[in-house]
């Protein structure tokens, strides 16, 4: 029993820390632009299968895959930003506006991919040797392992960009404070596309990750991974990548050690009720300084 | 001092004005609802195809009682489908499990939405995007729950069939008078104290806490009578189909049609609901019959492209570019 809740352990700090690079690019977006991106969990599904399909059909390792990933739905991101976002200002209630704007991209990403790769659950045929590292009485997948460092590796990284270079600590003051940012001259527009696409670029990445550590992948499962990011977010606090990270460990931990005692589903049921308690008990997060509104 | 009577006549006379031009539009309103409800209760007297028509009245049902949510409180629900299906397995378990007449059943249905609305009541503290996105994973969860709950009770994945209750005369009769209370209430809304109060806390919260509202109260009833409608609409459409299918209870479209079809006419307008419903079911209707498999593909769209371009709704739009419509426009 003990193994098994070791197991578990682990297991939900490795999914906690994938959970949290979902977490992180939701929150760059919704810190930057105030704007929930309900399609998070479609392009992160997007870039599942654009993994899929490089080793597929070119023989690409998917670590090769994911930086790739990244930079295309980078680029996507960033154009795609001046398509829906701007006009979204003029709206009476642009967050609201927003969420729904998302949902409708969400649902036209979904019905896309569900035109263009069947609905057929995909698997990435990817294995490193040896498949299984053994620790004692735990068993760990070495491709788990790799996915966990990768994703902290990228939560690091994009802690520095924030923090130590000129466009981060830009970002960071669109978070803080919109319109003192345009006084200084700083040019907000261009910032907030390029915010927008390292979410949907982040977004990518973590799914060239779940495509690695998890056995499927389908056009339906984007919502699921929206709502995850969403709770990771809840969970940290708003606009701090630490905090998204601690808050993902605490779901992926409890996820994965209620998978150990009852059924998948009371797992799931466990991992959002544990947002509920945190709504209702402290509700600007582990990390957060500011009031949700 | 001295304008004070000339002031206070001016204000009676104002006073007068607007209670003039609010039962007009009222009156408009109601003499068009009525017409519709007229027009739907001689369908099934011409022909045996009514089922274009029950569907209309369910989504009528469903984008106004969302208007009640959206448009009166500023909330909006993402997981508001979990009324739907809680309203579709109580009338499936009483019905079938409990052995109860399809009246009650259906009344049951009623009421296990109003109850599911209390327990989830506590989440109007929150706001904006974290009220919807909580309203989903709360609306999951109970989703869950029932798929966990012994299978003798709710049918399990292979859902409940209602097998002997079918009559879809009836069931469209109930689906039309659900129909008529709904648009009733949220006619009753717009010109009530009630009513008003919810549109103040809407536009500002403090300040209507200031003029002596009682804000919790008020949202809570609001939320009440927005969790009623669809669990009735669910119980009926049960009862109509003759089957509880735990796929499609709790499925998120049903969740995103009420939105749309709500927004495309124009949150916070009575008529709005109605003719975007009219608008849209029409098109849905077509787009589902010429080209099936990309369905939600254009439904999508169509979301995507009111939020770009219509974000008011077709009502909404026409209020905005001519003020003095709103004399006729409830």
């Amino acid at each position: 029993m003990t193994g098994l809740l070791i197991q578990g352990l682990i297991n939900g700090l490795i999914l906690g820390a994938i959970y949290g690079l979902i977490g992180v690019g939701l929150n760059v977006v919704f810190g930057v632009l105030r704007v929930v991106n309900f399609a998070h969990g479609e392009f992160l599904v997007l870039g599942a299968y654009f993994a899929f399909f490089l080793l597929e059909y070119a023989g690409v390792n998917p670590l090769v895959a994911l930086p790739l990933a990244f930079a295309a739905f980078f680029l996507a991101g960033y154009l795609l930003y001046f398509v829906l976002i701007p006009r979204l200002s003029k709206a009476d209630d642009p967050e609201i506006s927003s969420l729904l704007l998302m949902f409708g991209v969400s649902i036209m990403l979904g019905a896309l991919m569900l035109l263009a790769f069947d609905a057929d659950a995909r698997s990435l045929p990817y294995e490193i040797e040896p498949v299984f590292l053994k620790f004692g009485p735990v068993l760990i997948p070495t491709v788990r392992l790799v996915a966990l460092v990768i994703a902290l590796a990228i939560i690091a990284a994009l802690t520095v960009f924030l923090y130590r270079t000129q466009l981060g600590r830009a970002l960071r003051a669109i978070i803080m404070n919109r319109d003192a940012v345009r006084i200084v001259g700083i040019n907000a527009e261009r910032l907030s596309a390029v915010a927008f696409g390292l979410g949907v670029g982040l977004a990518a990445a973590s799914g060239v990750l779940v495509a690695m550590v998890f056995p499927a992948f389908s056009p339906f499962m984007g919502n699921d991974y929206t709502l995850i990011g969403f709770i990771v977010i809840v969970l940290g606090g708003l606009g701090h990548p630490v905090g998204a990270l601690v808050g993902a460990l605490l779901f992926g931990v409890t996820e994965q050690v209620s998978v150990v005692f009852f059924n998948p589903s009371i797992a799931t049921i466990c991992g959002f009720a544990l947002m509920v308690a945190m709504i209702f008990f402290r509700p600007s997060g582990l990390f957060g300084r500011q009031a949700l509104r | 001092m001295s304008s004070s009577p000339a002031l206070a006549a001016g204000a009676a006379s104002h006073r007068a004005q607007d209670l003039r031009a609010v039962r007009l539009r009222t009156r408009i309103a109601v003499t068009l609802f009525a017409a519709l409800a007229a027009g739907l209760a001689v369908i099934p007297m011409a022909t045996s195809n009514i089922s274009f028509a029950f569907y209309l009245m369910l989504w009528i049902t469903m984008a106004s009682a969302m208007n009640i949510c959206v448009g009166f409180t500023g909330y909006l629900p993402f997981g508001y489908v979990v009324f739907y299906g809680v309203g579709s397995y109580a009338t499936g378990i009483c019905y079938k499990i409990l052995g109860w007449p399809i009246l009650p059943s259906l009344l049951a249905a009623g009421g296990t939405g109003v109850a599911i609305a209390l327990l989830l009541a506590p989440t109007l503290r929150l706001r904006g995007v974290y009220f919807g996105i909580v309203s989903l994973a709360l609306a999951t969860i109970v989703k869950l729950v029932i798929s966990n709950l012994p299978q003798s009770f709710t049918g399990g994945s292979m859902g409940i069939i209602l097998s002997n209750a079918n009559n879809p005369t009836h069931s469209y009769y109930a689906m039309l008078i659900v129909m008529g209370a709904t648009l009733a209430t949220v006619t009753w809304l717009s010109v009530s104290r009630l009513g008003r109060a919810l549109k103040a806390i809407r536009d500002d919260d403090g300040a209507a806490a200031c003029v002596g509202i009682h804000v919790p109260n008020t949202r809570l009833k609001a939320w009440l009578l927005a969790a009623l409608f669809p669990a009735l609409a669910g119980g009926i459409e049960a009862w109509y189909t003759n089957v509880v299918d735990p796929e499609y209870a709790f499925h998120v479209l049903i969740t995103a049609k009420s939105i749309i079809y709500a927004m495309a006419g124009g949150f916070g307008t009575i008529l709005g609901p109605v003719v975007g419903t009219l608008a849209l079911l029409g098109v849905d209707h077509l787009i589902w019959q010429k080209f099936p498999v990309v369905n939600l593909l254009l439904l999508g769209l169509i979301i995507v492209l009111l939020m770009l371009f219509l974000p008011r709704g077709i009502v909404g739009s026409l209020i905005k570019r001519k003020p003095q419509l709103r004399r006729y426009i409830a």
